[in-house]
Formats: structure tokens, C-alpha cells, sequence
């Protein structure tokens, strides 16, 4: 064999693919070495069988349907990807191109297929088929999320509006809780201040002393009347209402809500409220107001444990451009609230989360952590807004801003608040220090020591009654009760009493559950208790047998 | 989109009779090239591609619709009423030669004849039944192609993109081996290779002709004489040419035995 033709049919029997001759109908005339060798044939062996034959079963349909047709109408087709079916049941991975030979009168001679060994390609391609088909599904999840978004983010605020609205109502619940306790003692103390005086009337025009039943009469009135407004706020208090903005003056809700205030604060904490004149009306729910009010002020109170002081104060705003960005609102005219207390203040992450649904620092069983978010969506809900600003160690300022409201307030309900005449009475003898900051109560007491023929000091509050006991006056008693305004409460004057006056004896004369401030109960010497409401007979003999140490 | 929009249908030729041709699973009206110029002169030729083939709008292609054969049927009966046809000729390839069964039995007015080209009432074997397939082998078919799709697509792009040698073919071939989209082929071969019509041959009652090929591996020669055994009256023409598109490989056998029987 000549060299070249040597070097030709090298050329073909060693190329690195298949080479392969067939007739129109796909039976094979020639085939290479090399698809010979990775179809695992001897070369003859392929002569005579169809290419189609050599395929998978897949392979030969599309081949008949697709390429096969193909082929006949442009003469040729490449890069087809099909597996052909080797010798020992393997199945090999190719990419086939085929071409037509025409003879000179246009009828096809032959076609002439090359094959090519594909097997890491399409391993890549599966490989990125896979990786396709992640990434579609993953988008596809992304466009279901997309289309679904809108629906489940109304039907999430539809539930967590109706969850909030359950929990406004519990918050409700919790804070006329808060005020029960304190209620009922303001409760008892006013029914011994109608009791006491209805006792002393009879008595009175028993002894035929009619002169004198006119204050009895005042007493036992100013008393029902106080009971009368405490019931009629709780009852308003507690009422359900739906969001109902209306004009209000804040001004006349803080002096509304002052009383309540005061009580629930308990005698520890100090309240002091500062009202703006001219205060700009604001379009509101008076309802939620006065809850988020009294919310702000249980707060203030948890972080006074000790005690401290509660300012409220109202306030005209005028937030220009830079001012209300900073706030998160429009430029313009606000009427403000501001609670702050001497407590504890704020860490700056609490400061940062204090809004949060949940977010509470409180022991389990104490805070929701639902106040403040709830004044907070109230505030926004309003138009309006609410800021901290607070400094560890030293108080907190928790002010809402609500816009001004360009019409008058609807008529405010007018706070009230009877006071009794303080007037210090003495008489000869031992001395008793009277010290409740009920005028009624105080009174009778002392009407009581009176017939018994002491002498008595009045106090109306804690540090008052403490300066007369560091005075030099004589005291052979003090009868105090336990919860005290002025930031000191009946045990802590007993205490810083008998500092000074060692041995001093003390009757504590208690309205509800403050047991408890009295050492838990258990009573140190010469000290005594005297339940609220109590008739006045009770009370005279234990005054006498204190004193005269029995 | 009017339904000769939505199927690329494309009129021609002078005559009243018309004649409407349908290509089968993996091809589209291109493969009708060869046959149509011998009858342009005398009759009123209709090509058009099934809904995902070719230049069809494949928005159209409803999985529902044409997980069986009679969307397709529905298809052509549509499009014909919508041509105003009646008694014409109707020549079907492959699996569109037993959709021209379904529509001769739910709209018999519409042909006068069938041409049925290497017709396949069912394609898998079945007791005493050779449909020419296994069970198996059908699925394997479908599993393959569930997950080899880039596989073929890949492939195909390349097939259609350059065409040196016959440069007025790439347009058209361009326009619709190019729209084969993968996911539809997967759904027709499914449609396709999955049917059983052998019940519906007994009640065809149109003139019709079976061309077989004599090398066929997709519809074999026995299915072939089960279909003109099955059909009334039919003719049957045994071709020379092998493979599955004598259209495409014997045109001018095609073309005589079609004569010889109109
Ligand atoms: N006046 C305040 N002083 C100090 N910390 C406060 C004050 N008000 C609120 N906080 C802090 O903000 C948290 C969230 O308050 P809030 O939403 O009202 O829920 P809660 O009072 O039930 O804990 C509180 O737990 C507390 O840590």
C-alpha cells in the first residue's frame, strides 16, 4: 500500500470520532475503527445493520420523527444529541452530524454521519439542567410568594387587627384591675367617712347637740359624692368603645383622668400635672387617649419602685420642616401629652425595642409588653406620634404628639375635686397624731379622740405628719394610715417616727390588701392595726387601750 | 387570534375539492414540500401546523386540551368548519393520520377521502396486537425525555442555525424546527405514544387509502394491514420506500399512489 494511502486510511480508522457510511435507509457500508472500538465491535461486524438500530429506544423515534426528516429537507444535520446502545448494554453518550452525498443526477449515494464522544458534555449539560431547573423553581416560588404577598399580608393585619383589638380590651381589663385594689380602698375610706358621720349624727342629736349636725351632714354628702364620681369614672373607664376620634381637649381628659391617676399611682409617687393654657384641640378617641394615659403612667410607676414623681403635662407644638422629619410627620401644628416619671429610665436597646409587640422587661405574669406598641399604633392611627426620651438611672419622658384639631373641643368634663377644711383642733392632755390624707376619716378620728378627751394633730400626708414628729409637740400616739400621698407611706413614718421617738406607739388604720407594707403582717411592738371600714365604738376603745398601754 | 392565525394555515392552489394535509409528532407543514406542487393545480390545498409545532401560537397550547388526541381533533374539525369545507381530501402523516380518523367519525361531512400515511392505531404492543413497541420501551421513551430536554433543544439549535448548502431552506426551517418547544414535544410524543384508536377504525365510513412504508420502525408494516383490515372498504398500498416520511424520502411513489387512488 502506497505511503500516503497508508497515512489516509490511518486518517479514518484512527480519527478521534466515529466515522460511519450508510445507505438512504440507514444500513451501514463502512464504519471506523473508532466507533468500531466504542461501540465494542469488530469493524464488519457494524456492516450491513441500521444506524438507526444502533440507538436507544428514544434515540430511534426521535430519530424517525425529527432528524430523519430533517436530514432529507436540508440536506444534512449536526450536533444532534443522541446514545447509542453498545455491544455489552452500555449506552454511550453522543453528538452526531450526518450530511448527505448526492450523486450528479441529485439521488442520494450515501450519508456520511460523524460521531462524536460526549459523554463528560453531557454530563455538564445535565449537571446544568439541574442547576436550571433549581433556579426555575426557586423563581417560581418567588413569583407564587409575590402573587400570594398581597392576600396574606391583608388577611396577617386583618388577624393581627383583631388580635390587637382583643388585647386593647384585655389591656383595659388589666389596667381597671390595677385600679381595683386602689378603688376599693378609696371606696372604704369614703364609706367610713358616710358611716363614721351618719354614727356621729345620731349620737349627736341623741345628746341633743343639734348644732352641730351641719357638718356631719357635709361630711357624710362630700363623701357620697366623691364615692359617686369614683364609680361613674370607673364605669366610663371600662366602657367598650370603637375607635371614635373626636375634638378634645386634653387639658379636660388629664383632669378627668387626674383622680384615677393619683389613686393608682398609690401614695408612694408624687403626681404633679402641668397643664398648658391655650392648648390646641385635637381630634381624637378621648377613650384610647385616657387608656394610653394611664398605660403611660403604669409604666412610670413600675419604674419608680421606691416611689418618685409623675408629671403630666400638656403642650402646644409647632414642629417645622426639620423638627417633624426628625418625628416621622408632617410640618405643622401638634398638641402634646408627657408623662415622665424618676424612675429607672431606659438602657438604649430597651429604648429601641420599647414599641415592639411583646417586647416587655418585666418579670412573667407583670408585663405584656403590649402597652406601649398599642400607644404606639394609636399615636400613628391618630395622625400623630409617640418619643422616648429617657436617661438610665435618672427618668423617663414619654411624650405623645397628636395634630391640632381646627374647631372647638367638645364640652370637657370638668375635673372636681372637693377638698374638707383642714383645720388643726387640740385639746388638753395626751396627744394624738392624726395622719390620712381622707379629710373625712381624719376627721372622725379625731371627733373620736375628742369625746375621749385627748388632743389631736392632723397630717394630711406622710413628711407633714413626720415634721410634727421631729418637732418637740407631745405625741403619745400616732394613728396613720398605710397608703399615703407625698411619697411616704404609713410604715415608713411609723419608722422614721420611732427613730425619733423611741417607743413610740403607732395604730395603722388600713383600707384594702396593704397588709402586706405592714411587715407582712406580722406586727413589731407597739404597733397596731386597725381595719377599714370600723365603727367608731371600735375605734375609741383601742385608742384607750393603747394609750393607756393596755 | 382567529384560528387560522393561531394555526400558521396557509391556502393554496386552484380547485373547488380542497385538500387539507397534516404532519404528524416532530415535524410541521414544511414536511409537505415535495407532495403539494403535484396537486396545487386541482385542488384547494390547505396546510397548517398543530398547536406548539411550528408556526402555531403557542400561547395556545393548553396541557389539558391536548393531553389526548382529541384537542387536536377538535383543532382540525374547527379549522375546517372555519374554511367552509366540505367532501374535500384529507391527508394525515403519522399520528395526524389517526386524528383524520377521529375527525371522519365526529364530523364525517367534512372529507370524502383519507389518506392515511403510515398510520398507527396504537403503537403499543398489546396480547395479539404488535403495535411495534413494548410497554417499556414507550416509557423509557417518556422517562428520557422528562429528563433530557436541554438535551434535545441543545442539540436542535445548532441543526437549524446554519444551512450553507441550501440557504432558501434556513428560513423556514429558522421558523420552525427553531419554535419545537421542548416542553410540547415531551407533552405530544406522550399524546402520541400513549393513544389507542384501534376501536375507532371499525366505524370510519369515508373512502380511505393506507400508505405503508416498507422499512418502518415507528409504525410497522403488520400495523399497517391491521389498520386496512380494521377500516371498511379501504385501500392498502405497501410502498417501496423505507423509513417513517415517505412524503419526505419517496415523493414521487407517494405522490402516484395518492393519484392512483383519488
Ligand atoms: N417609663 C418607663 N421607664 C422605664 N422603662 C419603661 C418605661 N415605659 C416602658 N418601659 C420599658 O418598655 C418596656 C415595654 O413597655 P410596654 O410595651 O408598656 O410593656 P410592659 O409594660 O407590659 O412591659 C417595659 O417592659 C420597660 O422595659
Amino acid at each position: 500500500m502506497p505511503q500516503d494511502v497508508e497515512d489516509l486510511k490511518d486518517l479514518f480508522e484512527n480519527a478521534p470520532c466515529g466515522y460511519i457510511s450508510v445507505e438512504p435507509a440507514g444500513r451501514i457500508i463502512k464504519a471506523n475503527q473508532t466507533f468500531a472500538a466504542w461501540m465494542g465491535y469488530e469493524g464488519n461486524q457494524l456492516v450491513g445493520r441500521r444506524f438507526q438500530d444502533l440507538l436507544s429506544i428514544a434515540g430511534k423515534i426521535y430519530y424517525e420523527t425529527h432528524f430523519a426528516p430533517l436530514l432529507r429537507m436540508q440536506g444534512f444535520f449536526n450536533e444532534v444529541a443522541l446514545e447509542l446502545l453498545c455491544a455489552n448494554g452500555s449506552r454511550l453518550s453522543v453528538l452526531v452530524n450526518a450530511v448527505e452525498r448526492r450523486d450528479d443526477a441529485g439521488r442520494v449515494r450515501f450519508i456520511r454521519i460523524t460521531i462524536f464522544n460526549a459523554s463528560d458534555r453531557r454530563r455538564y449539560e445535565q449537571q446544568l439542567l439541574e442547576a436550571r431547573r433549581a433556579a426555575e423553581q426557586a423563581s417560581a416560588e418567588l413569583r407564587e410568594l409575590n402573587l400570594t404577598l398581597e392576600a396574606r399580608i391583608e388577611k396577617a393585619v386583618q388577624e393581627r387587627m383583631t388580635a390587637e383589638d382583643a388585647l386593647r380590651q384585655a389591656q383595659k381589663m388589666e389596667a381597671v384591675g390595677q385600679l381595683t385594689g386602689g378603688i376599693a380602698h378609696d371606696f372604704n375610706n369614703l364609706l367610713a367617712g358616710i358611716t363614721g358621720s351618719l354614727e356621729l349624727l345620731r349620737r349627736r342629736v341623741a345628746q341633743g347637740r343639734l348644732s352641730e349636725l351641719e357638718r356631719y351632714i357635709v361630711a357624710a354628702q362630700g363623701a357620697s359624692k366623691r364615692a359617686a364620681t369614683l364609680t361613674h369614672r370607673l364605669l366610663a373607664f371600662s366602657r367598650r368603645q370603637a375607635l371614635d376620634p373626636k375634638p378634645t381637649d386634653m387639658n379636660g381628659l388629664v383632669a378627668g383622668m387626674e383622680d384615677l391617676i393619683r389613686r393608682t399611682m398609690g401614695p408612694a409617687v408624687v403626681v404633679e400635672v402641668v397643664a398648658a393654657s391655650g392648648l390646641w384641640t385635637t381630634l381624637v378617641d378621648a377613650n384610647q387617649l385616657e387608656n394610653a394615659l394611664l398605660n403611660l403612667c403604669i409604666n412610670a410607676r413600675d419604674a419608680m419602685p421606691d416611689g418618685g414623681k409623675l408629671m403630666i403635662e400638656t403642650g402646644n407644638r409647632w414642629l417645622d420642616e426639620r423638627t417633624a422629619r426628625d418625628r416621622d410627620l408632617p410640618p405643622g401644628q401638634y398638641a402634646s401629652l408627657c408623662v415622665s416619671d424618676t424612675g429607672t429610665g431606659m438602657p438604649p436597646e430597651v429604648i429601641e425595642r420599647a414599641f415592639d409587640p411583646f417586647f416587655t422587661t418585666k418579670p412573667i405574669g407583670k408585663g405584656t409588653g403590649l402597652g406601649l406598641s398599642m400607644i404606639y399604633g394609636f399615636a400613628r392611627q391618630s395622625g400623630g406620634q409617640v418619643r422616648i426620651y429617657s436617661e438610665l438611672g435618672r427618668g423617663t419622658t414619654m411624650c405623645l404628639y397628636l395634630p391640632r384639631h381646627f374647631g372647638e373641643a367638645e364640652a370637657a368634663e370638668a375635673a372636681e375635686a372637693a377638698r374638707g377644711i383642714e383645720a388643726p383642733r387640740a385639746e388638753q392632755g395626751e396627744t394624738v397624731l392624726v395622719v390620712d390624707d381622707e379629710p373625712t376619716v381624719r376627721m372622725l378620728v379625731t371627733e373620736v379622740l375628742e369625746e375621749l378627751g385627748y388632743r389631736a394633730i392632723e397630717a394630711a400626708a406622710g413628711p407633714e405628719g413626720l415634721r410634727i414628729l421631729q418637732s418637740n409637740a407631745r405625741i403619745d400616739l400616732l394613728i396613720t394610715d398605710v397608703g399615703l400621698p407625698g411619697g411616704m407611706n404609713g410604715r415608713q413614718l411609723a419608722e422614721a417616727g420611732q427613730a425619733v421617738r423611741p417607743g413610740l406607739k403607732v395604730l395603722f388604720i388600713t383600707g384594702y390588701a396593704e397588709n402586706a407594707v405592714i411587715s407582712h403582717g406580722h406586727l413589731e411592738p407597739g404597733m397596731h392595726m386597725l381595719t377599714k371600714p370600723f365603727a367608731m365604738d371600735a375605734l375609741a376603745s383601742r385608742i384607750k387601750r393603747i394609750i393607756t398601754g393596755g | 387570534m382567529s384560528v387560522l392565525q393561531r394555526h400558521n394555515v396557509h391556502v393554496s392552489g386552484s380547485g373547488s375539492q380542497a385538500m387539507v394535509f397534516a404532519h404528524g409528532f416532530g415535524c410541521d407543514q414544511n414536511m409537505w414540500r415535495f407532495i403539494v406542487p403535484a396537486f396545487a393545480d386541482h385542488y384547494r390545498i390547505v396546510l397548517f401546523d398543530h398547536v406548539g409545532a411550528g408556526g402555531s401560537d403557542l400561547s395556545a397550547y393548553d396541557p389539558e386540551k391536548y393531553a389526548t388526541l382529541d384537542g387536536y381533533t377538535a383543532d382540525v374539525i374547527e379549522l375546517c368548519r372555519e374554511l367552509g369545507i366540505r367532501d374535500g381530501v384529507f391527508v394525515g402523516h403519522s399520528v395526524s393520520a389517526m386524528i383524520g380518523v377521529l375527525v371522519a367519525r365526529r364530523a364525517p361531512e367534512l372529507f370524502a377521502e383519507l389518506v392515511l400515511i403510515g398510520p398507527s392505531p396504537r403503537y403499543i404492543d398489546d396480547e395479539d396486537y404488535v403495535g411495534g413497541f413494548s410497554e417499556g420501551q414507550i416509557h423509557e421513551l417518556l422517562e428520557f425525555l422528562d429528563s433530557n430536554h436541554m438535551g434535545w433543544s441543545q442539540a436542535m439549535a445548532p441543526v437549524i442555525m446554519g444551512n450553507p448548502e441550501r440557504p432558501e431552506l434556513g428560513e423556514e426551517l429558522t421558523n420552525s424546527f427553531c419554535r419545537t418547544d421542548p416542553e410540547i414535544a415531551k407533552r405530544f410524543a406522550r399524546a402520541t405514544f400513549l393513544s389507542d384508536n384501534r376501536t375507532d377504525l371499525a366505524k370510519v365510513g369515508t373512502r380511505s387509502l393506507i400508505l405503508q412504508c416498507s422499512e418502518d420502525v415507528i409504525a410497522p408494516p403488520c400495523v399497517g394491514e391491521y389498520v386496512h383490515r380494521a377500516i371498511p372498504g379501504s385501500e392498502f398500498v405497501l410502498l417501496n420506500a423505507t423509513g417513517h416520511c415517505p412524503n419526505l424520502s419517496a415523493p414521487e411513489e407517494t405522490i402516484a399512489a395518492m393519484k392512483a387512488f383519488l
